[in-house]
């Protein structure tokens, strides 16, 4: 099978062969003004858009990003509880 | 649950990387299509800026990177006291 990077590259390279043809004008197309311009700025704009998705995952990560009340407490008895048991058998803990 | 602040500074990430998405996404996609003359161009600056300012953003961004990582790695050193 293929690996994640091989199928990254050959989707990269089939686009950039795509976009460097257009930009040559060697695509067996006739495209409109309006198309052509939009395959020039695409790049940036796949840019944007990742810079879009990712500023949004953070915001939405840190929009519902929980206390964890309830382990924390759980956290600290284990602590208390080990500290006991340690001392038990002999280790000073300062 | 995330407190007041989290929430709202988290959607309004969330709601800021969405407008420039729409916004983007008409000035780059959409306005190639609409006549030249037509009101909607008021609002958007000529379309060469849509390349150039995200290009000039990234190469502040990136030299901005490079600067300060080249100046902590050109720190000397602190000595070790053993």
């Amino acid at each position: 099978m293929f690996t994640k990077l091989q199928q990254w590259l050959s989707a990269i390279f089939l686009y950039a062969s795509f976009w460097l043809s257009s930009f040559y004008d060697k695509l067996p197309l006739t495209l409109s003004d309006p198309w052509k311009e939009i395959i020039f700025a695409s790049p940036i704009y796949f840019l944007i858009t990742f810079a879009c998705f990712s500023l949004a995952t953070i915001g939405y990560r840190v929009a519902i990003f929980n206390d964890c009340t309830e382990a924390s407490e759980e956290l600290k008895k284990e602590i208390i509880e080990a500290k006991k048991d340690l001392e038990k058998k002999g280790l000073k803990i300062s | 649950m995330a407190t007041g602040s989290d929430r709202s500074v988290g959607y309004g990430l969330v709601a800021l990387a969405l407008s420039i998405f729409t916004y983007y996404t008409v000035w780059v996609i959409i306005l190639p299509f609409v006549n030249d003359d037509h009101v909607i161009h008021q609002y958007f600056l000529p379309r060469v800026y849509a390349l150039i300012l995200p290009i000039l953003a990234g190469v502040i961004v990136l030299s901005a990177l490079g600067g300060t990582i080249a100046v902590i790695l050109g720190r000397p050193k602190k000595q070790k006291t053993s």
